[in-house]
């Protein structure tokens, strides 16, 4: 059955995410009577998007088999930098964001560097970074906040101003549910052009549906969140639209593109990939640029989420990064793990901060339990693993 | 690459020289490939033969000494330009990455490519499939990682590069060690196909009959060091026992540098 259906033992594991993901709402839902409103819907959906759109970098980054704890801390330096430039040199925030960008690239130039072409491990490049950066965030400002007000800017942050609203929000649902439609029926024509064996009609289109009603009902839901003094609905939040961009940009060049089979195959098997010709010095820089570029966009939304940028931006946010990528299935040895994947694990992290807070549960308690759950899930992932033969250990 | 004359030689190394901090791994290795020829390269583990076709495969650079493909002086730096010179290797380790399916690893590092650029799976999965049949008409299952495959399967993949890149020369290093009878007779039957149709193979062996059953000339290194080089039908397999255990030259026939009727 799984055979015929060609769903891969991945697909399967996504699934199951995606279960728990539903029972945890219900079951918070349950407790608390208000996990399930378009309101904490629509705060949650904002929250995780900085943590997520990291993550779907950081996810990246350990199929190559490196981590990158630095992310935090340059996110903070990059936030700070970008905030002063406003604030305290009026620059606009275009230009600013731009220097953020580059400052960020420049900072994965060094450390990218050192762990492809000198092969430092990646793990003490981006400790000494964790620790560097979160000084230079100190120093930029000389530790003082730098408030931003540019409304513009302010709208990348989600908030009040920042989202689509209700036309628009339908408009791109409407019309991405359609794109996932078309190239449904796109792939099933060219794989039999190819003469590869379909899915079944039915399980194809089943599932093509599916996605699309899951997509419409979230923006039905960022719709029914209507402030009182505002009687619009709210639709997408900006970040979550930056969010969503990001994913699709980095599940698009990891599944169809050389460079992204390259990751893959680096994490599979580093000397495979060398004696095959892959450049992987080279690929592995790329993608600590890569993930630069994430850091970057991630905080523009943290810096104008915050109205300001302090430098404890971003502090401890690489563990959060790094569980949400592992909670998403993405096995540290390599070689395994999707964006989708961190998609699903930034959102457990978050529902379970979120319902737990609903709660009333204490800050303690809850670093307790996010902190165990995180042990649950690389348990599973072990025996799940061991379960689908992809390890015998 | 043109069909090449048969009586000069397809791929000719000389005096080539690797050393490993103090070790020296190859000292003064010379050694030719003629077209449709199979030569053997014997020794110790530790003899150096890996690391010569490892050379020649652009896995590591050669320290000093001269390749020439076609009778042209190649520069061989880093396994594309080997690749780029018609040169496939099937290495003993099989060089797959696990966690990729039998078509990723088949197209790695020389994907095929739509026109926009991004990968063309539908097209790599039908090349992989006919390349595939092939060499076995019973390995179907080319879309699950080849971590679940058996190791006659994984063999098939790993040929299957040097057959769909038409190589006009083939290193092959065991291709045959963690085989069963049924897979060693397609290897050898593959070989001898290949060896027909004008490839000239390295094939890299500790196995007599092998080396007995295929090869045309057979080359012995020790110590880094090449022993001696004869036609295969010329020695025996104690002298050539002799060669490989105490470096022990045979005198009972001359040496031989070029194929049975090539240009010696």
């Amino acid at each position: 059955m799984l055979n015929r259906l060609q769903i891969s033992a991945l697909d399967l594991r996504l699934s199951i995410m995606a279960g728990v993901l539903v029972a945890m709402a219900l079951v918070f839902h349950a407790f608390t009577g208000n996990f399930l409103t378009p309101e904490n819907l629509y705060n949650i959906a904002q929250q995780t998007a900085v943590v997520g759109i990291v993550a779907a970098g950081v996810a990246l980054i350990i199929v190559a088999r490196q981590i990158d704890l630095s992310v935090g801390s340059v996110l903070g330096v990059v936030g700070v930098l970008i905030a002063f430039l406003m604030y305290s040199k009026g620059w606009h925030w275009a230009p600013a964001c731009i220097a953020g960008l580059a400052v960020s690239l420049v900072i994965a130039l060094y450390q990218g560097s050192l762990v492809a072409y000198l092969g430092v491990p990646s793990f003490v490049v981006t400790l000494g970074g964790l620790m560097s950066f979160r000084g230079a965030a100190f120093l930029i400002a000389d530790g003082k906040t730098q408030p931003v007000s540019d409304p513009t800017f302010l709208m990348f942050g989600g908030g009040l101003d920042g989202s689509l609203g209700p036309a628009a929000s339908w408009a791109l649902g409407l019309t991405f549910g359609v794109l996932m439609a078309w190239n449904t029926v796109s792939r099933r024509r060219r794989a039999h052009a190819h003469g590869s064996v379909l899915r079944p009609l039915w399980f194809d289109a089943g599932l093509a549906l599916f996605f699309i009603l899951v997509l419409l009902a979230f923006v039905a839901t960022m719709n029914a969140y209507v402030l009182a003094d505002k009687g619009v609905g709210q639709g997408i939040p900006i970040p979550v639209l930056i969010w969503g961009v990001v994913v699709m940009c980095l599940a698009f060049i990891a599944n169809r593109t050389r460079f992204g089979r390259y990751v893959y195959a680096i994490g599979g098997n580093p000397d495979a990939a060398l004696l095959v010709g892959i450049p992987v010095k080279w690929v592995t820089l790329k993608l600590f640029l890569l993930l630069a570029a994430m850091v970057a966009v991630a905080s523009v939304v943290q810096v104008s989420r915050l109205n300001a940028g302090t430098n404890s931006l971003g502090t401890s946010m690489e563990l959060y990064v790094i569980a949400a990528a592992v909670i998403g299935g993405v096995a540290l040895s390599g070689g395994s793990g999707t964006v989708l994947g961190s998609v699903l694990g930034a959102l457990i992290v978050q529902f379970l901060e979120s319902g737990l807070l609903l709660l009333d549960v204490s800050i303690g308690y809850r670093m307790v339990i996010i902190g165990q759950v995180l042990i649950v899930a690389v348990v599973f992932d072990v025996l799940y693993r061991r379960a689908s033969g992809e390890r015998t250990t | 690459m043109s069909s090449p004359d048969a009586s000069s030689p397809l791929i000719e190394m000389r005096n080539i020289y690797k050393a490993f901090g103090g070790l020296h791994a190859v000292e003064n290795v010379s050694l030719a490939v003629y077209p449709g020829e199979v030569v053997a390269l014997l020794g110790h583990n530790g003899a150096g033969k890996s690391t010569l076709m490892k050379m020649l495969a652009g896995a590591y650079p050669i320290d000093s000494g001269e390749v020439r493909v076609g009778g042209k002086a190649a520069a061989i730096e880093n396994p594309a330009d080997s690749q780029r010179l018609g040169i496939e290797t099937i290495y003993q380790t099989l060089a797959l990455a696990d966690n990729l399916d039998s078509v990723a690893n088949l197209f790695l590092g020389r994907e095929l490519t739509t026109r926009w650029g991004t990968l063309d799976e539908y097209a790599m999965e039908k090349a992989a499939r006919d390349v595939i049949h092939r060499l076995n008409p019973n390995f179907t299952n080319i879309r699950v990682p080849v971590r679940s495959l058996s190791g006659g399967q994984r063999q098939v993949v790993a040929i299957s590069r040097a057959l769909y890149f038409n190589a006009s020369a083939l290193i092959m290093d065991e291709p045959c060690a963690a085989l069963g009878p049924e897979e060693t007779r397609m290897v050898h039957d593959l070989v001898r196909k290949l060896k027909a149709g004008g490839v000239g193979i390295f094939l890299i062996s500790h196995d007599m009959p092998d080396v007995f059953g295929l090869s045309d000339r057979l080359s012995v290194m020790k110590n880094g060091r090449t022993v001696g080089t004869y036609r295969t039908a010329d020695v025996t397999e104690d002298e050539v026992l002799g060669m490989i255990i105490a470096g022990k030259k045979v005198t009972r026939v001359g040496e031989c540098f070029a194929p049975p009727g090539g240009a010696a």
